[in-house]
């Protein structure tokens, strides 16, 4: 009954993002002053195309009918063609979407195990190097702009000391055969994956030490060591097991961060990903793309939301709606 | 930790910068020196850039040092009567160069550049040679001459640019960048502070609307805060800037937008604990309306954790800000940050390896945040001082 409520409620959630950010879409491009075929259609497209675009995005219904279709056509992906390459949003985003995840999934995986890995031994080293460490890093990865920790990387490792590709997400013309092909992906997607890690993870190394610290102070902690059981499956079998929960809520809290970041990722190091292309998109004056890609990232979060809540209900079956909200 | 201490301090510093050091400069879209000139103190035993009043027919000056990347001559000559034969001459110790010819009229606007490629034309040279390269080729007495058979008044400025410029160098369209860093502090406050005192305005509302009448009213806004919280703050940021201009206020306004949901929960959540206090309860009971316990005890109670998360909010603000510019996405004439890292990436600063372009606006954009930070924590141990016990332990 409980866990039903749980999921019902972050479903729930889940849709209502899902619709405000289309109703955003929707209302954000179509309330702009002037005519909504100057916004929506291409200037250089002909009466006849014009006609004929606007009956497929349904622009002669009222606004509320007209607002349905959207929804209907978004749901379906059909994003209608983009004004500045005349073809079809969808098939550029598909393009795109691969280097995006690639970039996104290793980026957030390396530094949540970093981060939890430092903040743990932090939080058990009090005093210490360790924390130190952790401390700085989490000033650093609060304060500093991702985009100058990236333009300086790539000034020392891709224009200094040429070690890595200056920009681009693969080489023209590509390599041939698998291999050859996966290790150019890796080589240019190294510079920025580990630049995402390093400003990622100190603020994760910071949250999981304070939660550590405070949980490590707690009596079943002391109850264990009163039992003589090791310093390790204390720390990482009683306390950090006991943390976990509250650090998955983090990880889908930090998401949409990580996806903002992905954006300047990619315009930093010119990465052919969604990001880019909505920025692209977004100066020039390429509504239904820009739409379309907006709402594929808040997709992208919605999705890793639900997969977080997924995680969360395997480490604590309890899952009691109130705990997660305090 | 230096930061903690002296926040206050630093944050004073920036503002004297901010507002007063723009008294004693130009405005800061304005062309100095040469675009991508280094700072000076980074060579400083070549000649520093030099500017020369020119006045009297013959001026002569001293140059020892390696040729200058370029000079400039501008100002006006005129005459009481059109001369038959003037021009002027730039005599070096390895010969003489005919700038410009100044004959038949009785006033010139002068404006010549060593880059011009007419005046290199006509000196006989290779249009893609390099004037003052050649020019300026050995060390010795140098003479800028006006030759006429007419009296001339003459007011001309000679500035001989050497690469280098300024504490911390030009940008690609020559202009100093200690005066947009120090424009760059202006507008990062400005956003910081009036974005977080918005979003805090708002958040506060709203936080003690859902603590204190609780039922429908808290759970409505609860789920905003989830749904807020769920949506990528900078997508939504560039959607929006990219309909709605590129001003400042209009960052400002959609930034306070999305950032209040951190100071409604804590809000809230103080409001919460509160709320069931039993001076509460009293002050119910004597009659008290909502709005009197509201703006008499809870406000001046969750004020102090206010403050504190209105300075750790700031750097937020800050970064978005100077994300949103280096994106492209803010207005082009107002020099900020994120702006000049924008520029600095779009036109290669790293092909040059320009680093000047790149490191004070990162650092000052970190600096400020720092700053802030430390505020912030210390504001939040002085409303709970556990926090600081803790920290010593």
């Amino acid at each position: 009954m409980k866990s039903g409520n749980y999921w019902m409620r972050r479903i729930f959630t889940s849709l209502l993002v899902i619709v405000i950010v289309l109703s955003l879409n929707f209302f954000l491009f179509r309330l702009m002053p002037g005519d909504p075929t100057s916004t929506l259609l291409d200037p250089r497209f002909s009466p006849e195309a014009k006609e004929e675009l606007l009956k497929s995005y349904g622009l002669d219904k009222p606004l509320f009918q007209q607002f349905l279709l959207y929804v209907k056509q978004m749901l379906s992906f059909k994003f209608g063609l983009s004004f500045l390459s005349q073809k079809p949003v969808w098939q550029e985003l598909a393009e795109r979407l691969p280097n995006t995840l690639a970039l996104l999934l290793p980026s957030l995986f390396l530094s949540a195990v970093l981060g939890t890995f430092l903040g743990v031994m932090a939080a058990k080293g009090r005093g210490k190097f360790s924390e130190k460490i952790v401390l700085m890093s989490g000033a650093v990865s609060f304060s500093f702009p991702s985009f100058f920790v990236q333009l300086v990387l790539l000034l020392l490792f891709a224009h200094v000391l040429p070690l890595f590709p200056l920009r681009g997400s693969a080489s023209i013309p590509p390599p041939v055969g698998f291999w050859n092909l996966l290790g150019d992906k890796v080589w240019h997607m190294a510079l920025p994956v580990l630049s995402l890690v390093l400003i990622g993870f100190g603020s994760w190394a910071l949250y999981v030490r304070n939660l550590m610290v405070k949980t490590l102070g707690e009596d079943f902690v002391l109850l264990a060591r009163a039992k003589g059981l090791r310093e390790g499956q204390i720390l990482w079998g009683h306390a950090f097991r006991t943390a976990l929960p509250p650090i998955i809520t983090i990880f889908f809290l930090s998401l949409p961060g990580v996806i903002s970041g992905a954006v300047i990722t990619e315009t930093v190091f010119s990465l052919h990903g969604v990001g880019k292309f909505l920025l692209e998109a977004v100066s020039g004056h390429d509504y239904p793309a820009a739409g379309a890609a907006f709402y594929l990232l808040a997709l992208i979060t919605v999705i890793c939301n639900l997969l977080a809540d997924a995680a969360y209900a395997l480490v604590d079956p309890r899952i009691s709606f109130r705990k997660v909200r305090r | 930790m230096i930061l903690r201490r002296y926040g206050i301090l630093i944050l004073i510093i920036f503002l004297i910068l901010a507002f007063l050091a723009p008294l004693f400069m130009g405005p800061a879209n304005e062309t100095v020196a040469p675009p991508f000139s280094k700072p000076l103190w980074l060579d400083l035993k070549s000649p520093a850039p030099r500017s020369y009043s020119v006045k009297d027919e013959i001026f002569s000056f001293k140059w020892d040092g390696n040729p200058p990347a370029t000079f400039s001559l501008k100002g006006t000559v005129s005459f009481d009567r059109p001369p038959e034969r003037a021009f002027i001459l730039l005599v070096t110790p390895s010969g003489a160069y005919k700038l410009a010819d100044l004959s038949g009229a009785k006033r010139f606007d002068i404006d010549i550049d060593s880059r011009d490629v007419p005046l290199k034309l006509e000196l006989g040279m290779d249009p893609f040679s390099d004037l003052s390269e050649i020019a300026f080729s050995e060390r010795g007495i140098y003479e800028l001459i006006v030759k006429s058979d007419e009296d001339a008044t003459i007011d001309l400025n000679l500035d001989i640019h050497v690469g280098r410029w300024g504490i911390f160098g030009t940008d690609q369209r020559g202009r100093d960048v200690l005066r947009l860093f120090v424009e760059g502090i202006k507008i990062s406050l400005l956003v910081g502070i009036s974005a977080t005192l918005l979003a805090s305005t708002l958040g506060m509302g709203l936080g003690l609307l859902a603590g204190y009448l609780g039922g429908f009213v808290d759970s409505a806004i609860m789920r905003m805060i989830d749904v807020l919280l769920a949506i990528p703050t900078l997508p939504i940021l560039m959607v929006i800037s990219g309909i709605w201009g590129r001003g400042l206020w209009q960052i400002v306004l959609v930034l306070s937008i999305f950032s209040w949901m951190g100071t409604a929960r804590v809000v809230r959540a103080m409001t919460l604990s509160i709320r069931e206090a039993p001076y509460i309860e009293n002050l119910r009971a004597l009659g008290a309306p909502t709005g009197y316990i509201l703006a008499r005890h809870l406000v001046p109670e969750a004020l102090p954790l206010l403050l504190a998360q209105m300075a750790l909010g700031v750097p937020g603000a800050i970064l978005a800000e100077a994300g949103l510019s280096f994106l492209g996405l803010s207005d082009p004439l107002m020099p900020s940050w994120g702006r000049m890292l924008h520029e600095a990436h779009v036109f290669g600063a790293f092909t040059g390896g320009a680093w000047w372009l790149i490191f004070p606006p990162g650092l000052g954009i970190a600096a400020i945040c720092l700053t802030f930070i430390g505020i912030g924590r210390q504001l939040e141990e002085r409303t709970d001082p556990r926090l600081k016990e803790s920290l010593r332990k």
